[in-house]
């Protein structure tokens, strides 16, 4: 392919973690039965991957609509285009891979994520232990699903689409299944399922929209201009694609945990340790809401009309989410079901098929995201002093007269899940998120909202209740101890979500600016 | 310059107070939170006399700015604010230490809601004010959850806490779409420009819808009846410096939002909604008076007659003219000093007896405590609307403004809650000397035993200034309450028909 451009510096986000395996697996090889060694690695690789996404945002901001490579420059007329892509003709070029604005945040997004899940997993000591260690197998398997994270942002054609969902997906199951507790087999096994269901629609829906549009590219230009002669009604088409995109939307669906493909969720996480649990909630959520971005955008050239089934999915997932979060006293548990509430709210703006609509949905992604970190952060934190009670409510109790930093992040991390000062940028996500609803003239999903606003407040209010109160029975169970493992990489990625999130909180327009 | 410290200082010193380790309870925490609100005290007066402006960009891609200025409107309401929260600070410092939790959390906790009230009545960006509504919340909640009346049980706290956020919450959500519904169809988020466009470009019905869902959200804040079921158990559960904050600052934080917002911005579907406002308004007289006629216990009687105070507050709203406007704002700063006072005096009360349940045979005040007796009475006078009290001009105008409503609104039903209303007064009347009766005169004080029967400390000291200078602020403006109208006066006319001053 003689057209074909490269530009390596824009593959960078990709092609960092993708070599940060190859250098694990050869470490592991020459020394084996390290601990500390791979994680390091692997937390250079998130390192850079935030680097070089952010490079690009930069360059993308100097110079327009950079970040785009891997491009075709079509040939008009050409002989040789027949039996190859039949609709390149007369297009000025199509690109493979194009990291644009939204794009390379959240790339940039998920190598932060990735970052504070690294922190998380960090081993006890490093020093080489007698036996088999998980840890390169492990931090292989988290790169790889970052460097899927990563292409599926930027990519534009159904092949590269497709597969790097997918191995943005299935790394997971497996750290699932190694996190070693008897649950996790079972988590894994449903969020396998649930894989192959999501992954039969996604193949039925890109089928689709190959036939809708002729074209193997997910670009406006596809699916405004259905090439190469197949389809010839226009009503056709469009019924198509509508179609098409809705068979992506119950894939991804899985992937986001949003009602009614959302039974996994609190399987996995519960039965996974924390660190894998917080890669689900953060960098998976990242990866299929890019996914799904990549094909609204490209629909949105069409100008379709608002999509009443995101519509009822989003008020679902809200709903359902929020009330099952409602019983739950298992702080894993209640997380899992505020991903599904949340996913709703991720969900919501795609009413309004369009650029706001796209823009709106991953602000309030990585809204959720910077906060749910934190409460991570603080549930492994919390987990590491007493391994047995970590993960129940009322490990929380008196949390802020014991530790007052950790119990302010975690309060900070809450509100802005529930949208309250002083969590600001929650509360600046929810703004954003019901705009494009205020835009479409939906009043009934925005009530809708409105409520669920109500219920997810009560959520996290009720996990910040023990936090804030003082009982004097509860002060000797749990009293502070350095306990078995004092984690300074825990304490040191806490501190860097809790520093992203209250840079957030002061100045908001840091983060929508990124977005575009 | 002056503005953004008014906010800063409070936030600040909130921010230290909380930060503070809550182990040993040191002086470096009496002398930052009385420092800070003694310093935003004086800036609030300082930005009242000279009116600056502070207008920034904040969030660029939302076109909302960091807008904050005073007037007319909200002057009074940002000198209530820092004066009242001065008073709390020293008044909390005065007492124990509170039960619950740290002091340095406490009085941190007053200060975050202090910056989120002063925030609300300064911001001129719609977004803006929605968000600095939310700031309250947090503050407030662990104030009523931790700090709380330790005497009841703990899910008792926990279900009134949960319940005053809770539906403040579900009102400012709600509010949150009536804003983004106004700010997509004006194209901007400046209060000022909204107030100018009075409802121009906006079609009848979605006028309508939007003046709907702004005041159906600031209602709950109010409360208008039927939504202020929160409110008592609120009140009656949280600390005294939490009840003065949420009846003098909160609640006035609601009906500000219905003058800014909805009669700025949605004149004419407030006006199509007034017939409702109206009625609501009256309920809530009636409901809230006859709840005090029978309700036992003194701080959630209080709390009931907010209701009321408020319903008049709403009714002088719903009247849509110069008069109406005035009244209620004038309403709503009389409440704020009134129910200031009340709560101050029976949470020291409460906090000596032990509980404010009215069944129980106590000393009278007149005999034991003389200075409380006198200070209950000046109050009780002002709760039933007693001329020459602060509190007649707000009722007297509104039943006067709504007997000849603006144009466009329905006559006869307006002087039907006009009738209504002045039955309400009655009954005021009715529980204000009930009150006075059993609590004043000491009614049953004969069978008095046990703790009843200990006398009551007098107020002393800096609790006694703080009550005495409220004392103070009712009879002046009860005898020339032009000094609050004046304030008002023209921008209350701007507001009204959308001309700029």
């Amino acid at each position: 392919m003689k057209n074909l451009t490269i530009d390596v510096v824009a593959l960078l986000p990709a092609l960092l973690p993708i070599g940060a395996v190859i250098v694990v697996l050869v470490v592991d090889l020459v020394t084996p039965r390290l601990r500390a060694v791979p994680w390091g690695i692997a937390a250079a690789a998130a390192l850079g991957v935030v680097a070089t996404a952010g490079l690009s945002l930069v360059r993308a901001d100097s110079n327009g609509g950079g970040g785009a490579t891997l491009c075709l420059t079509g040939q008009p007329g050409g002989g040789a285009t027949t039996d190859r892509l039949p609709d390149l003709q007369g297009l000025p070029a199509t690109c493979f891979w194009h990291a644009d604005a939204l794009g390379s945040t959240l790339q940039l997004a998920a190598g932060l994520a990735a970052l504070v899940c690294i922190g998380l997993a960090w081993p006890r000591s490093g020093a080489r232990m007698p036996g088999a260690t998980q840890a390169p197998v492990e931090a292989v398997l988290l790169l790889t699903a970052l460097s899927g994270t990563v292409v599926v942002a930027a990519s534009r054609d159904l092949g590269t689409w497709l597969i790097a969902l997918e191995l943005a997906t299935l790394p997971v199951i497996a750290l699932v299944a190694l996190s070693g507790r008897r649950a996790a087999v079972a988590g894994a096994v449903q969020l396998l399922v649930t894989s192959l269901v999501s992954f039969a629609l996604l193949a039925l829906g890109a089928a689709l929209w190959f036939t809708a549009t002729g074209s193997p590219f997910l670009t406006p230009d596809a699916a405004v201009s259905p090439g190469g002669g197949q389809v010839t009604y226009s009503s056709v088409t469009a019924g198509l694609i509508s179609l098409s995109v809705v068979l992506i939307l119950a894939g991804i669906g899985f992937k986001l945990s949003l009602v009614p493909f959302h039974a996994w969720t609190p399987t996995a996480y519960a039965g996974s340790s924390t660190a894998v649990a917080t890669f689900l909630a953060t960098v998976s959520k990242i990866a299929a809401l890019a996914a799904l971005l990549v094909v609204v955008r490209a629909v949105a050239a069409l100008g379709a009309p608002a999509l009443v089934a995101v519509g009822l999915l989003a008020a679902l997932s809200m709903t359902l989410g929020n009330l099952m979060a409602l019983r739950q006293d298992d702080v894993i548990r209640l997380l899992a079901w505020s991903t599904v509430a949340q996913a709703g709210w991720v969900v919501m703006p795609l009413v309004s098929v369009s650029t706001l609509g796209a823009t709106s949905s991953a602000t309030y992604l990585l809204t959720y995201v910077v906060a749910t970190l934190v409460a991570f952060a603080v549930v492994a934190l919390t987990v590491r002093e007493s391994a047995a009670s970590g993960r129940s409510l009322a490990a929380y109790e008196g949390l802020w007269h014991r530790s007052r930093w950790r119990a302010g992040a975690l309060a900070i991390a809450l509100t802005s899940l529930a949208g309250l000062p002083p969590g600001v940028i929650g509360l600046v996500g929810k703004v954003v998120a019901l705009r494009p609803v205020v835009v479409e003239g939906w009043v009934w999903l925005a009530v809708i909202a409105a409520v669920n606003a109500v219920l997810g407040v009560a959520v996290y209010l009720r996990w910040l209740r023990p936090v804030v109160t003082v009982t004097r029975t509860s002060d000797q169970p749990v009293a502070a101890t350095a306990g078995p493992g004092h984690r300074p990489a825990i304490v040191a990625v806490l501190a860097l979500a809790a520093a992203v999130l209250v840079v957030l909180s002061i100045q908001p327009d840091l983060l929508l600016r990124l977005l575009g | 310059m002056a503005l953004t410290a008014l906010l800063l200082v409070p936030l600040l010193a909130a921010v230290l107070l909380l930060a503070l380790p809550s182990a040993p309870a040191t002086a470096v925490e009496r002398w930052v939170a009385l420092v800070a609100s003694g310093v935003a005290a004086v800036l609030s007066v300082y930005v009242v006399a000279t009116r600056p402006v502070v207008d920034a960009p904040w969030i660029r891609s939302l076109g909302i700015r960091w807008h904050f200025e005073v007037d007319g409107i909200s002057a009074a309401l940002v000198l209530l604010t820092g004066l009242l929260t001065l008073a709390v600070v020293a008044h909390a410092l005065a007492g124990p230490e509170p039960t619950g939790g740290s002091r340095s959390t406490y009085l941190g906790c007053i200060l975050l809601v202090e910056t989120g009230a002063l925030a609300t009545f300064l911001a001129r960006d719609a977004i803006l004010f929605f968000i600095a509504f939310e700031v309250v919340l947090v503050p407030m909640w662990v104030l009523i959850r931790r700090f709380g009346d330790d005497h009841v049980a703990d899910e008792t706290r926990g279900d009134a806490a949960g319940r005053f956020v809770l539906f403040t919450v579900l009102g400012s959500t709600l509010m949150l779409v009536g804003i983004l519904f106004l700010v997509y169809h004006q194209g901007t988020s400046d209060l000022t420009v909204l107030a100018t466009r009075h409802g121009d470009g906006l079609s009848r019905g979605l006028e309508i819808a939007i003046a709907g869902l702004l005041l159906a959200g600031l209602g709950i804040k109010v409360p208008i009846w039927p939504v202020h079921t929160w409110l008592p158990s609120a009140h009656t559960i949280a600390p005294t410096a939490g009840s003065v904050l949420l009846a003098a600052v909160l609640l006035k934080m609601g009906t500000y939002g219905i003058v800014r917002l909805a009669v700025a911005s949605v004149p004419q579907g407030v006006a199509a909604l007034s017939p409702v406002l109206a009625v609501l308004g009256v309920v809530g007289i009636l409901w809230g008076g006859l709840a005090c006629l029978v309700e036992r216990d003194l701080k959630r009687l209080i709390a009931y007659s907010s209701v009321a105070h408020m319903g008049f507050v709403v009714l002088a709203l719903a009247s849509g003219t110069h008069t109406g406007l005035q009244a209620a704002l004038l309403g709503n700063v009389a409440h704020g000093i009134v129910a200031a006072l009340l709560f101050f005096l029976v949470g020291d009360l409460k906090e000596q007896w032990g509980s404010a349940d009215l069944r129980i045979a106590r000393l009278a005040l007149r005999d034991t405590a003389s200075r409380y007796g006198f200070a209950l009475v000046v109050g009780l006078g002002a709760m039933l609307g007693l001329p020459g009290l602060v509190s007649f001009w707000g009722e007297f105008l509104s039943l006067y403004a709504a007997w000849s409503p603006a144009p466009g609104r329905p006559v006869a039903l307006m002087r039907g809650c006009v009738v209504l209303g002045a039955v309400g007064l009655a009954i005021a009347a009715g529980y204000a000397l009930r009150v006075a009766r059993i609590v004043w005169a000491g009614e049953g004080s004969d069978q008095a035993a046990g703790d009843g029967a200990t006398p009551v400390r007098d107020a002393h000291g800096v609790r006694w200034v703080v009550v005495g200078a409220l004392l103070l602020a009712i009879v002046t403006f009860g005898i020339a309450p032009h000094l609050l109208l004046r304030v008002s006066d023209l921008d209350a006319a701007a507001l009204l028909s959308g001309v700029l001053r």
